[in-house]
């Protein structure tokens, strides 16, 4: 008996003791940053700022030289010290709202589509008052119309990323084909003129499958259907929108164009147009594009065609691709407000974070750090300032690199641009981004928080029945009827007049 | 007196190494279940990252609002619809398994085949779902291009046809799981007295009449604990099965949404900390009192072998 209890409070006490050296470890790591930092000359404010990567996480000795690079710059700007954290893209959400939630340390961190969720749960701090004094650039570079999209109840929450807003859709096909075939695609100019192509191309290849879906559960049509505004809603999961200049929110799923887009893929469903599980498929198209038999994708980019052709044709193993535009550019809130950078709500040190997250948007240095890593060992330039991989590397072979993440850090147009894209492009996207059609409504954003309930149901309704409506797997006179009683069970009457509601109010202040 | 403490002492004796060996286990469940329980009252909340856990403001049960919608009706009903058929269906399977596998004798042949079974246990559902898809996709997959093209039928869009998919999930549930389960079943067989058997040959019993008054009975405890406790999560199911497997397939939803698909469907855009616990602290009390009952009628039938 007594063996046992001394046996038994041993190992007790051994796990104690392992759970409390665990802690001191911890805490005698944080004591020694803090040492380290206040044995330097200066102290400095540490910011931690984590980008959603769509490379490879670096190692975190990698990390670290990037990120003394970095910081020579800022301690001696801004008095701040940064400290970086890559989150690969998958994670990237729910990592943060998990570490924010955890009370671990974020100061800056960006929406990801989900500007609103993040400033209604609380998760941006508002920088109203501090935009003036620590980022003053910024809103020069940016102009009001842009930070306007971040606004909400007279508050500013966030800045977005600056980079080329409009996106334009596209048919991304394979030029050798329609070479051969003598298909002129420039005579595509909307998605019903792909019609023809795609069957030429099923006539000549007929185990070919010509068209592919751009990711899972949509052809890309939506994405062709001209001048909507989503009023802060998924592009994939649309509730009420408005249509061209009429400021009544409208049930997406009872228009016309709707209706339109969804006869069209049918048709190409049943002549075999289109990949037949493009409503399941997790594939991406970039790989469903490097196979033999598929022919074009439907997708939309902010680039101009030539270079967008040109950069896919480099994932896709270097098979040659065009790039045809069939449809307009147009802007709305979301497609500003969807990349905004934000400054956490349980930042200690936000004025130090505005800063630097500043400098993003200011300092071409910092922002070329941030996406090429160091010069001649992650990249090297040309005399005419464009920048490629050192010899014999790529994307997935240098230490460091995020040239995936372009766009979404800070100033895109202050990166130096890759080779085989130009400068020119450059100038074409500034110029998209001021000519492109802005929404009436642009400023505009939805809280959904007093129809939640019904915003679940409604997006389970969506999920169910979307996928296989835009990918022609169901048949849409019968089921568009079913989807649409479905989404007035669901509630998406009260979503719409909750919209109109707000917009009104909205139109009013304005 | 003493007499009493030493009883008690040797008890503890032989149960504390028990104990030891299981104190991992314990401390693991307290961290990872008990401590996190704490957290319930979050499903009465509407939080806010900057009010924090406590600061948050109490919204009453308008997180569960989503939870009883007039979908909810048809969810509530696969998920239990399912889980029952798991349960009778997988169990019959896993003894008959086992009891098989038992006559098979040969310890060599025994291995190969449990080591064959157990193997699709180990498989994540990400591979299996793709497995499943190899089969059945619509362009490339082996039964379209195969079985269906023998037999001179159309080819079948599976993942848009809801109708074979309660069975196509059955399948797959057993393909996975029997293995594992026919393992514990297996044990109680072995820890059978071979006594009684032998007896019963003696006395001119086949090896049918064995397995139907021998074994079967004697694995009935063991049956209604294993059920007891699956009857706690009829209200839980296994999301990457109903997920995966039809590859979140929209046109299938009425038959493969579950409780837990439809939570995470309805919270993927939202992201709302409320509502999940509040689908948490929803399916945690009514398997609470599922089991609870169901062992209450077990106690009434046959008191032995209730759980408590």
């Amino acid at each position: 008996m007594n063996k046992l209890k001394k046996l038994l409070i041993i190992s007790f006490s051994l796990i104690m003791a392992i759970i409390a050296a665990g802690c001191g470890k911890s805490e005698s790591g944080k004591n020694n940053e803090s040492n380290s930092q206040s044995g330097d000359k200066k102290s400095y404010d540490k910011v931690v700022y984590a980008y959603a990567t769509f490379n490879n996480i670096p190692s975190s000795d990698v990390l670290e030289t990037v990120q003394e690079e970095i910081n020579k710059i800022t301690r001696e700007k801004i008095n701040v010290e940064v400290e970086l954290l890559p989150i690969s893209i998958a994670d990237y959400s729910s990592s943060v709202s998990l570490s924010l939630q955890g009370g671990e340390q974020i100061d800056l961190f960006e929406s990801l589509g989900d500007y609103n969720t993040c400033v209604s749960s609380g998760m941006a701090y508002d920088i109203t008052d501090l935009i003036d004094t620590c980022a003053a650039e910024t809103k020069e570079v940016l102009g009001e119309d842009i930070l306007a999209a971040c606004v909400k109840d007279g508050r500013l929450y966030g800045i977005p990323t600056y980079k080329p807003y409009a996106l334009t859709p596209m048919v991304i096909y394979k030029t050798e084909i329609a070479d051969q075939l003598g298909i002129d695609m420039s005579q595509v100019k909307s998605a019903f003129d792909l019609t023809d192509v795609l069957r030429k191309v099923k006539e000549a290849y007929p185990d070919m499958i010509p068209l592919v879906p751009v990711q899972t559960g949509t052809s890309g049509l939506n994405l062709t259907v001209p001048d909507v505004d989503y009023l802060t809603d998924d592009y994939y999961s649309p509730k009420g929108v408005l249509m061209g200049d009429n400021m009544t929110v409208v049930d997406y799923y009872g228009t016309d164009e709707f209706a339109e887009i969804c006869n069209l893929v049918r048709t190409w469903y049943n002549e075999g147009l289109i990949l037949k599980d493009a409503a399941t498929t997790t594939s991406t198209c970039t790989e469903l594009m490097s196979s033999d038999n598929s022919f074009c994708y439907i997708a939309s980019y902010s680039y101009p065609p030539e270079d967008t052709a040109a950069s896919i044709s480099a994932q896709v193993g270097n098979i040659p691709l065009g790039a045809v535009q069939i449809g307009e550019a147009y802007l709305d809130t979301t497609s500003i407000n969807a990349l905004t950078w934000m400054v956490s709500s349980n930042s200690k040190v936000p004025e130090a974070a505005l800063k630097f997250l500043n400098l993003t948007f200011t300092d071409p240095d910092i922002i070329n750090l941030l996406i090429y890593g160091i010069k001649d060992r992650d990249y090297v330039m040309d005399e005419e300032g464009y920048v490629s991989y050192p010899e014999g590397q790529d994307a997935s072979s240098v230490p460091y690199t995020a040239q995936l993440s372009c766009g979404t850090l800070g100033n895109f147009f202050f990166m130096y641009p890759m080779t085989g894209t130009s400068k020119e492009s450059l100038k074409w996207e500034e110029e998209q981004n001021k000519l492109a059609k802005k929404s009436p409504a642009m400023g505009f954003t939805f809280d959904s928080s007093e129809v939640k309930t019904e915003y679940t149901a409604v997006s389970n309704v969506i999920q169910q029945y979307l996928p296989g409506l835009l990918c022609g797997s169901v048949d849409p006179e019968v089921v568009i009827p079913e989807f649409r009683s479905k989404l007035s069970d669901a509630g998406l009457d009260t979503i719409i007049a909750a919209k109109q509601a707000q917009l009104d109010e909205w139109l009013k202040t304005k | 007196m003493k007499k009493v403490a030493g009883k008690k002492n040797r008890g503890l004796t032989k149960s504390g190494p028990l104990l030891l060996i299981a104190l991992p286990g314990i401390i693991y469940i307290i961290i990872n279940n008990y401590i996190p329980m704490f957290g319930v009252f979050l499903a009465f909340k509407d939080y806010n990252y900057v009010k924090g856990i406590f600061g948050s403001d109490w919204n009453g049960f308008d997180n569960f609002k989503y939870l009883f919608r007039h979908d909810a009706l048809l969810i509530v009903r696969n998920t239990i619809l399912y889980n029952l058929a798991f349960i009778i269906i997988g169990t019959i399977f896993s003894i008959l398994v086992a009891i098989l596998m038992c006559e098979l004798g040969n310890r060599f042949r025994v291995k190969i085949f449990q080591s064959s079974l157990l193997l699709p246990n180990l498989l994540s559902w990400v591979v299996i779902g793709f497995i499943g898809f190899a089969f059945l996709n619509s362009d490339t997959g082996f039964i379209n291009k195969t079985i269906i093209k023998f037999l001179g039928e159309n080819e079948v869009a599976w993942y848009t046809n809801p109708k074979p998919w309660p069975i196509i999930l059955l399948i797959v549930y057993l393909w996975k799981n029997v293995g594992y389960s026919s393992i514990i079943y297996m044990a109680s067989i072995a820890g059978i007295d071979k006594s009684i058997f032998e007896a019963a040959k003696i006395d001119g019993a086949n090896k049918i009449k064995q397995i139907r008054y021998i074994t079967i009975p004697m694995l009935k405890p063991t049956v209604v604990i294993l059920t007891l406790m699956a009857i706690g999560r009829i209200f839980y199911s296994d999301f990457g099965l109903f997920y995966q497997v039809p590859m979140n397939s929209g046109a299938l939803y009425n038959v493969t949404q579950t409780i837990d698909t439809y939570v995470y469907h309805s919270l993927m855009e939202l992201k709302d900390v409320g509502m999940s616990a509040a689908a948490a602290l929803y399916q945690s009390i009514i398997g609470f009192i599922l089991v609870v009952t169901a062992n209450a009628v077990v106690r009434k039938v046959d008191k032995d072998n209730a759980l408590f």
